[in-house]
Formats: structure tokens, C-alpha cells, sequence
């Protein structure tokens, strides 16, 4: 609201100014007939909105991207070691390498730039740092002096250039690398270093390791650069996101999941080769090279057909395009579109188009071409079967095939079948405790009935000892008895005539006291 | 820089006709109902020598099935052959490689040598493609026309030897489509540059 900060007069001046001069003045400038209003930027109301909603997108874009991107991961680390690198900076200075000296005095013309921020390219990441350190390395280990300084001086004129290009499109900077690329290793095959045949190395090798640092040194600018990229990333994640529920069985993949029961260890592997699988594409976007995230590529695709072996051997496209869009599917890793174009656009032309790595990135863009057109005829199914899927109104049904493949579900049926065999075994055992009970109670009354049996019949050794022994008590006792009543009844009688006999043995025992 | 020649070959065929039987009996010489040795047979290389001269073949396998199809433009992209194989016995796998046909002269031109085959020689009670009917389209379409039979080992390295005969005829008809070892560089077609990333012109200034 400028319009109120000005003195009135003047506010009404220039109004009275406009009004009397041109009327054109009012219309909206977009020129689409409309009036016009100063507050809306001179728009009408429609392009006033239209403007706002750029505006919100490019706002939008530019937080995402400091969210999402490299960039800003890379300038938080940068904050938490800045004071540390800057001093190593100074220690190191005197002994940096060739060209370090036009990288400083090219700084303050690129810092004019408004995307890359001066102290960016003033203090490299430690990722630029270590492969530069590499790059210098193996150059001065296998080329003579002259040249390394002639290739140093080249890449590190083409590294500044790229940081300083700004309003180029991705597809102009790939096509001036390429012809960097190209340029250079024409140079390299026409010098007669390498015509001679003396060197160790072949021009590839040096191509590939110039490819290594321009990837690492000039990654922010390469990767994931323009905002329609990463809008086209965002919604093919979103899309992968809502094909979750296409399985390996909805893609006809020979993957054998099934033979769980069959064999225990050979199922735990394809699983394993899947998952690794999954974690090595998903890896390619935690590199910086196209080398690296190829061969994140290339570790992965032999993961996946490590997981065939056991279907089928040898494999053949027919059965590992599938399973490389399924593994796509399973493992959504980020970036991929990004990371493929970066590959396509900066890599060295003989990685892409030929080798291994070429066949298997090809084939990584074929899948994230047919995931993208992904629709009910390529899974030979129903339109609206497929839209319900997609939009999450019908779950699939839950096939064999389909549940097998379902890590979760099939361990879950694994343990409910272990759970059901215990149980079942613990009823066995139950049944089989109460027989036993039954059986030991009746069998203790048995032995005890038989025992008294048995002793009635043959009584022990000991048994008749005793016995003797007691009826001798028994005997003895009995005797005992009636010789105690005979003497009892003697005594009584002879009681009267013997009464001195006490008197005698007192007088007997008083002498035997004294 | 004479060194040969690197060529990218892609083999095309619906599912069943025997491209990995005929692949791993070309690399390898081995065929089996069942072969085990060897995990992948979608991408192989061997190096001949054709005429002297060494050649080396990049065999890339395509996924033949259907769905698949609408993704052949992606494989085709920078190869110097093409290998069509079709079932002898099964009319439709022949069908087929026409659609191929036009869909690679569509895609690539007449830079791409064809080489259409025949397999399974050894079903020949069971034939229902002939070959004079085979032969008589390939001339129409300018490729050459060969049976073989991967399972007795009948005629698969002549196929091999005949494309790689035809490409280098071809390489050296066109010199501007550079397949030689030494720059295998596919920046063709790049014009109107401006900038250089290259500073050997000692005049340009070095920035804006």
C-alpha cells in the first residue's frame, strides 16, 4: 500500500493526473481489456489472482527445494564444520593445487550470481574437497606434469563456467558438457602422450575421472534443477504411492515366493536379494557420481536376478523388467527421475549407451516409463477395477500370489500355521498327561491290592522273623504273666510265716552300707 | 585409431521363441532345458573377428512380452543391429516380428542392420511359417533371413557373423555414424552452441 504513505495532494494530484491524461492507463496490464486497480499490481481482479497463485507456486517451490534438495543439506553441514574447514583452508593454502589460484580470482565475478551464494563456492563441501584431492591424485600419478596441468586447467575453467551459467536449461548444459566431454577427449586421443602408447591409462580412464569430479564439484547445479523436474519427481512418487497395491503377482514376475514351506532357506534369500535390491536403487540418489549411482544400478539389477535364480535361470528381459518395476514400486526411491536425467544428461556417453551399466539404466528407464503409463490395460484388468485400486475405494483381492508376495501378511500366516501346530501339539499332550493319570492311579490300586496279595501268599524273611520274634513276646509276656500271678498269690499265702525275712535283708543291706 | 569396432545389438522376439536359448548357445555354447550356470541372459558381449578385424558385440535382450511393448523406442535408441527371432512353429511370433520391423525403420531409419531368424529348425514337422514365406518378407523390408535351431546348434554363430558383416558394411557406407572404440560419443546432432566449456580459443574472455 504505497499509495498511502505520500502527502494527500500529491496522492490526489497524481490521480487527477491519471484520470485526465489516459484512461488506457487503468486498464489491467496484462492487457486483457479488464480495469485495472493500483493495489492489485494494476491487474484486474482475474490476473491479480492468476499472479498471486505464480507467485504462491514459485514460493512453494523455492522452500521445497531448500527442504528437499542436496543444496541445503549440504550448506547445513557446511554451517556446523564452517569454522573448522576455514582454518584448514589457511593451514592448506601454500600447498593447494594447480588452478586454485584462477578458482580465487574467478569467486567474486561468480558471486555476482544470485542463485549461487559467494561462500558456497569459496569453501567446497568436503565431498568436492575429497574428490578433488582424488581427481589431482590420480592424474599426477599417471600423467606427466604438462598434462595434468593443461587438464586441471580445462576441467576447472568448465566447473566455474557451469556454476556461472544461470539462465541455461538443463538440456543446454547437458549438451555443453557432452560436447566438453567430447572436446576433451578429442584432445586427449590427439596427444601424443596417449598416441604413443607409454601410458598406463587409456583416454576413457582419464574421461571417466575428469566425469567423476565435474559430477561431485558441480552436483548442486547439475542435479534436480529446474522446479518442473521435481514437481514431475513429486507426483511420480504420489503415483507410486497409489500403485502400492500392484504386486509381483499384477505384473506376471516368475518370482517364487510360494514354495515357503518347500524350502526355508532358498525363500529367505529372494526375499533378501529383493530387499537388497530395493536398498541399492534406493542408494542411487546418496551419491554424487553418475558412477556411483550406477553402480548402485548395477549391484541392484544383480540383486534382482540373484532373486530369480531360484525360478528361473538363466534370465532373460521377459522376466527381469518386471521385477525391476516392481522393485521400483516396493522401494519408491526418491528422486529417481532426477537422479535418470542426471545420468542421461552428465554422464560420459559410453557409460549410457553401452556396457552393462548402459543396458541396465536403460532398463531403469523403461520401467519408470511404464510405471508412469501404468494403466488397466498394461495389467490386463478391468478400468474401473484399476481406478478403485488406484484411488484406494476397493482394495485388491487377496490372491495366493498376491498375499505371497505380501511380506507381512506371509510371515503373519507363517506364524499363525507354527501357532496352530504347537496348539495342536499341546492337545496331544494333554490327552496323553490325562491317559497317564488314569493310568498310573489305577495301576498304584492294582499294585497296592496285588502287593497284599503277594505278602498274604509269600510273606518275607523278615515278615516271619518278626512274627516269631512277636509271638515270643507274646509267649514270654504270657509267662511272664502267670508266673506274676503264681508268685503274687504264693506271696500272699507265705506272707504270714516270713516275716523276719525283711528284717534280714535290712540288716543285710545296713552292713553292706557300712 | 583403427582399433574396430563396437556394436550394439538388440534382440527382439516375443516370450517363448528362444532369445535366451539362442543367446547363452552363441556366448556360451551351452543349452539346456534348464540352465543353471549362468543367472542372466539379457546382456552379453563377444568379440569376433570378422575379416580380420575385431568386432565387439553388446547383445541387449528386450522384454518381448505385450505391455511392454510401447517401451521398445528406449532400447532401440544407438543400436547398430537388430535381431528378430520368431518361433518357426508359431505363425504369430512371425507376425510380430513384422510390427517390430516397422516399428524399428520408424524409430532409426535405414542406420540399423536387420537380421530376421527363424528358430526351433529343429520342430520342422511342426512348421507353420515357411520359409520361402519368411525370406520373401525380409527382402521386402531389406533384412536378411536366416533359420537356425539354438537346441542343436545349427546356424546360430553365422547369424552373428552375418550382422556383424552387414554393421561394419554399414559403419563404413556412413562415417559420420562414429562406432569406432576409440570415441564412442553420441553427441550427434548438437548444433547452434554458443558457449564453450572449453577455453582453447585463447581470445574468449572467461566470463560475463
Amino acid at each position: 500500500m504505497g499509495s498511502e504513505h505520500p502527502p494527500v495532494e500529491e496522492h490526489d494530484e497524481s490521480k487527477k493526473l491519471k484520470v485526465q491524461i489516459q484512461e488506457k492507463d487503468l486498464l489491467c496490464i496484462n492487457g486483457c481489456g479488464f480495469y485495472g486497480t493500483p493495489q492489485w499490481g494494476n491487474r484486474c481482479s482475474k490476473c491479480w489472482r492468476s499472479h498471486l497463485a505464480l507467485m504462491k507456486k514459485h514460493h512453494d517451490f523455492t522452500k521445497n527445494r531448500t527442504l528437499l534438495s542436496f543444496d541445503n543439506f549440504q550448506e547445513r553441514r557446511k554451517l556446523s564444520t564452517e569454522s573448522r574447514s576455514m582454518t584448514i583452508k589457511k593451514i592448506f593454502k601454500p600447498s593447494a593445487m594447480l588452478g586454485e589460484g584462477q578458482s580465487q580470482t574467478m569467486t567474486p565475478s561468480s558471486s555476482m550470481s544470485p542463485v549461487t551464494t559467494p561462500t558456497r563456492v569459496r569453501s567446497l563441501s568436503p565431498e568436492s574437497k575429497a574428490s578433488r584431492e582424488a581427481f589431482s591424485e590420480y592424474l599426477s600419478k599417471n600423467l606427466p606434469f604438462l598434462l595434468v596441468q593443461d587438464i586441471v586447467k580445462t576441467v576447472k575453467y568448465a566447473t566455474n563456467k557451469i556454476h556461472e551459467l544461470n539462465a541455461i536449461s538443463p538440456d543446454e548444459l547437458s549438451d555443453l558438457v557432452q560436447n566438453f566431454y567430447q572436446g576433451v577427449s578429442e584432445k586427449l586421443n590427439h596427444n601424443p602422450v596417449f598416441t604413443s602408447g607409454k601410458l598406463k591409462v587409456r583416454t576413457q580412464d582419464v574421461m571417466e575421472e575428469i566425469e567423476k569430479f565435474l559430477c561431485v564439484s558441480c552436483y548442486s547445479r547439475l542435479f534436480c534443477a529446474s522446479s518442473d523436474e521435481e514437481v514431475a519427481d513429486v507426483s511420480l512418487q504420489d503415483r507410486i504411492r497409489s500403485l502400492h497395491w500392484v504386486t509381483a503377482g499384477f505384473l506376471e514376475t516368475k518370482l517364487d515366493f510360494t514354495n515357503v514351506s518347500k524350502c526355508k532357506t532358498t525363500n529367505c534369500q529372494v526375499r533378501d536379494k529383493l530387499d537388497e535390491a530395493i536398498s541399492q536403487i534406493i542408494d542411487m540418489n546418496g551419491h554424487r557420481t553418475a558412477e556411483k549411482k550406477l553402480r548402485c544400478l548395477i549391484d541392484c539389477c544383480h540383486a534382482i536376478f540373484e532373486a530369480l535364480k531360484e525360478s528361473v535361470a538363466p534370465t532373460s528381459a521377459d522376466e527381469f523388467l518386471p521385477v525391476l518395476i516392481y522393485v521400483i514400486l516396493k522401494g519408491n526411491p526418491p528422486l529417481i527421475q532426477s537422479n535418470v536425467k542426471f545420468i542421461s544428461r552428465f554422464a560420459l556417453a559410453s557409460r549410457v549407451m553401452s556396457g552393462e551399466s548402459g543396458y541396465f539404466f536403460t532398463n531403469l528407464s523403461c520401467a519408470l516409463q511404464f510405471v508412469q503409463e501404468m494403466n488397466h490395460e498394461s495389467l490386463r484388468m478391468n478400468q474401473d477395477e484399476f481406478e478403485a485400486y488406484t484411488s484406494g475405494h476397493l482394495a485388491p483381492p487377496l490372491s495366493l500370489m498376491n498375499c505371497a508376495c505380501n511380506q507381512a501378511i506371509g510371515s503373519m500366516e507363517r506364524s499363525l500355521a507354527e501357532v496352530g501346530e504347537l496348539l495342536k501339539k499341546q492337545q496331544q499332550l494333554l490327552v496323553k498327561i490325562e491317559e497317564l493319570d488314569v493310568k498310573m492311579t489305577k495301576e498304584n490300586e492294582e499294585m497296592a491290592v496285588q502287593f497284599a496279595n503277594f505278602l498274604k501268599v509269600n510273606p518275607s524273611q523278615k515278615y516271619l522273623q518278626m512274627k516269631e520274634e512277636r509271638e515270643k513276646v507274646e509267649q514270654e509276656t504270657k509267662l511272664a504273666c502267670s508266673l506274676s500271678d503264681s508268685w503274687s498269690s504264693s506271696k500272699l499265702s507265705s506272707s504270714r510265716n516270713s516275716e523276719d525275712e525283711p528284717k534280714a535283708t535290712e540288716q543285710a543291706t545296713s552292713t553292706l552300707l557300712q | 585409431m583403427d582399433e574396430g569396432f563396437r556394436f550394439k545389438v538388440i534382440l527382439l522376439g516375443q516370450g517363448a521363441v528362444g532369445k535366451s536359448s539362442l543367446l547363452l548357445r552363441y556366448v556360451e555354447n551351452k543349452f539346456s532345458l534348464r540352465h543353471i550356470s549362468t543367472i542372466q541372459a539379457s546382456f552379453q558381449s563377444k568379440t569376433i573377428e570378422v575379416d580380420g578385424r575385431q568386432v565387439e558385440l553388446s547383445i541387449w535382450d528386450t522384454a518381448g512380452q505385450e505391455k511392454y511393448h510401447a517401451l521398445g523406442p528406449i532400447y532401440y535408441r544407438g543400436s547398430q543391429g537388430a535381431l528378430l527371432l520368431f518361433d518357426i512353429t508359431d505363425s504369430r511370433s512371425f507376425e510380430k516380428v513384422k510390427t517390430w520391423v516397422k516399428e524399428l525403420q520408424r524409430v532409426l531409419g535405414d542406420s540399423c542392420a536387420l537380421m530376421i531368424v527363424g528358430n526351433k529348425l529343429d520342430l520342422e514337422k511342426e512348421r507353420t511359417v515357411t520359409e520361402q514365406e519368411a525370406r520373401s518378407y525380409a527382402e521386402t523390408v531389406n533384412a536378411q533371413y536366416m533359420e537356425t535351431s539354438a537346441k542343436e546348434n545349427l546356424g546360430i554363430s553365422q547369424v552373428f557373423d552375418r550382422l556383424a558383416e552387414e554393421m561394419i558394411r554399414m559403419a563404413e557406407a556412413s562415417p559420420q555414424q562414429n562406432t569406432r572404440t576409440g570415441n564412442s560419443n553420441s553427441a550427434n546432432g548438437r548444433s547452434n552452441r554458443t558457449i564453450e566449456l572449453i577455453d582453447d580459443e585463447p581470445k574468449r574472455s572467461k566470463c560475463c
